[in-house]
């Protein structure tokens, strides 16, 4: 009995690392910039997809193009908030809004029409593998993703806290005004905040290959997800993303595991909408961090 | 004077618009032409719906599905298991898709901007997996088909395309009349101060809640219509049809795209989709999936980069320089 529920929690928390990494950047570009990435689950797509052909024609490892899709969606992400999102930032919420929806559905059916909707695997040699703790099983591919994924979240928090740059993006999401009075260049952090959030997009998707298919709509799940963390984790809060997402992972496992195999996504919106009907602020209860 | 002689050249101008959508049908015989037809009308018709809260009151919902699949079912379900003509069911699906829009409107009102948004594709996404989910409530994924009764007028069943045109053809001109009544009204005035800031709004004296309650009423209520309409016209209902996400975001899209806020905005933004949609179609055969909706997103995102008045901004803009080329005429 208790093997079940551990084993569904073992689940839910080694996914509910990719979740994190995705809902992660969602806050951080929240937080910072004032905008929410409807497009950020795309940029998971992207990151699945540039991983698979490099393992596909290449033969390199999904973790080893980790070092390509971080810098590549990284310089994606300056692009984007330079050229894109920096012009429409203002009071008026209808652009904000529209804009990373239309980027979403743009990507979303590019990739639809070069790709076709066929799902992409990528087979390694860990892909089948796992460890095994008495009754527990633990895939091993999940579990590198897993360390992966809180070993970048470990270093994003180390980046905000302990240099200037992360200072100055912390600074900036607290009061943009005071922030630019003293003298921090608002679109720089603006332009840094997008790129780091898109590189941790794009890990999610290099760390998801090895035991995920890619497929034009993969990124919907995880936005989905992403978005419900955020909201619950409360807005722009880096940490309060991260317990979330962990927390995300354990329930969707669990209701997969008690109420049946495509009930995930009922446990998601059912915990969305208790958030929004009792904690509206989030469980930490307004403070961004 | 002046006024006066604007306002009757707009009736004209009305009264010669209405006269030449009547005789459409009646001239153009292509069925596949008046299928165009049809659809234009029942997507500006959603477009007019979620153009007066998303518009006036730029409550940006992207989950007007959920009320489009409330009113499809709930006549359908009338019609197959109880034998009540989908005249009836259409209004009484408007007024489940109203009850409905209280306890969502009571969850995602509490939130503000973006996650509005969110939460409203949340709600239409979870009465999707309902229906899906409960095949006892609904006949599950599969769906249903309409019982094809031939020429039944009084059950919304006819022989003729053109009888479906003329009855979205109604449906949108009610949708018109209501928003032309609530634009010149203080109801319109209240949405769009609470549009423009509505904690300004609130500040001087405008009950931003109850104003927003009673303007996702009216809303879900006329999407309800068009969901009922659309599921008779296709003579088939399943959920992902019924719910489809593309249904919230086209709502959205003909409006912005056509002018967010102005009543004829949607009308414009889905002539303007639905024809290159039309045009893409029959030039690539349909053969690649995604085109559409690639084309759709490069068109929003021009609009909101350039023109975030959308296409009655163009239009109002051009006019205001030809009169103010010509003073002394006007």
């Amino acid at each position: 009995m208790w093997e079940t529920v551990a084993q569904a929690v073992i689940n839910g928390l080694l996914i509910g690392g990719i979740y994190a990494l995705v809902s992660i950047g969602v806050t951080l570009i929240f937080g910072v910039v004032k905008i929410v990435n409807f497009a950020q689950g795309e940029f998971v797509m992207i990151g699945m997809y540039i991983s698979f052909f490099l393992a596909n024609q290449f033969g390199i490892d999904p973790l080893v193009s980790l070092l390509v899709t971080m810098p590549v969606l990284f310089v994606i992400g300056v692009l984007i908030q330079h050229f894109l999102i920096r012009r429409v930032l203002g009071p008026n919420d209808m652009p904000q809004i529209f804009l990373t929806f239309a980027l979403s559905l743009l990507l979303l059916n590019l990739a639809l029409m070069l790709f076709t909707a066929n799902y992409r695997t990528v087979h390694t040699s860990y892909s089948d593998e796992a460890f095994h703790l008495g009754e527990l099983y633990i895939p091993e591919a999940k579990l590198i993703a897993f360390v992966v994924a809180m070993a970048l979240s470990g270093a994003l928090w180390v980046f905000l806290h302990f240099t200037d740059l992360g200072k100055a993006m912390r600074a900036a999401s607290q009061n943009r005004d005071v922030a630019t009075l003293m003298g921090i260049n608002p679109n720089r952090v603006f332009c840094v905040a997008l790129g780091i959030a898109l590189a941790l997009a794009g890990a999610a998707g290099s760390l998801l290959m090895p035991f995920y298919s890619a497929y034009p709509f993969v990124g919907q799940v995880f936005v989905l997800m992403a978005f419900v963390a955020v909201v619950l984790g409360t807005l722009g809060n880096v940490i309060g993303a991260l317990i979330a997402s962990l927390m995300m992972g354990v329930a969707e496992s669990l209701g997969i595991q008690y109420i049946g195999a495509d009930s995930g996504l009922i446990v998601v919106f059912a915990m969305l909408l208790l958030t929004l009907a009792f904690k509206p602020t989030g469980l930490g209860g307004g403070r961004a961090r | 004077m002046m006024a006066q002689g604007r306002r009757a050249r707009g009736l004209l101008w009305l009264a010669i618009g209405i006269a030449i959508l009547i005789a459409l049908p009646q001239v153009v015989k292509s069925s596949f032409a008046i299928d165009i037809f049809i659809r234009i009308l029942l997507f500006s018709f959603v477009g007019v719906a979620w153009n007066l809260m998303g518009g006036y009151a730029k409550q940006l919902s992207l989950g007007h599905a959920a009320y489009f699949g409330l009113g499809a079912y709930t006549s359908t379900i009338l019609q197959v298991d109880f034998g009540i003509s989908p005249w009836i069911g259409m209004v009484a699906g408007g007024v489940v898709a109203m009850l409905a829009s209280l306890p969502i409107g009571w969850l995602c009102f509490r939130l503000r901007g973006p996650y509005f948004t969110i939460a409203t594709i949340a709600t239409a996404q979870a009465l999707m997996l309902i229906f899906l989910k409960f095949r006892d409530l609904a006949w599950g994924a599969e769906g249903t088909t309409i019982p094809n009764l031939g020429s039944a007028p009084l059950m919304m069943q006819f022989e003729t395309k053109a009888a479906y045109y003329y009855v979205v053809l109604a449906l949108l001109a009610l949708g018109l009349v209501i928003t032309y009544l609530i634009e010149r009204s203080w109801m319109g005035y209240y949405l769009v101060a609470i549009g423009e800031d509505e904690d300004a709004a609130e500040a001087i004296g405008v009950n931003a809640p109850k104003i927003k309650r009673d303007i996702y009423l009216i809303s879900s209520f006329l999407t309800a219509l068009a969901g009922t309409f659309y599921t008779q016209y296709i003579y088939f209902i399943d959920p992902a049809t019924a719910f489809s996400f593309n249904i919230s975001i086209e709502a959205a899209l003909v409006s912005i795209v056509g002018g967010i806020g102005t009543l004829w905005g949607p009308v414009i933004g889905t002539v303007l989709l639905e024809t290159t949609s039309t045009l893409l179609q029959s030039w690539l055969g349909g053969s690649i999936g995604g085109v559409q909706l690639t084309v759709y997103s490069l068109i929003l995102m021009a609009v909101i980069l350039w023109r975030p008045t959308g296409l009655m901004g163009v239009a109002t803009e051009a006019w205001q320089r030809h009169v103010g080329r010509k003073p002394a005429q006007a």
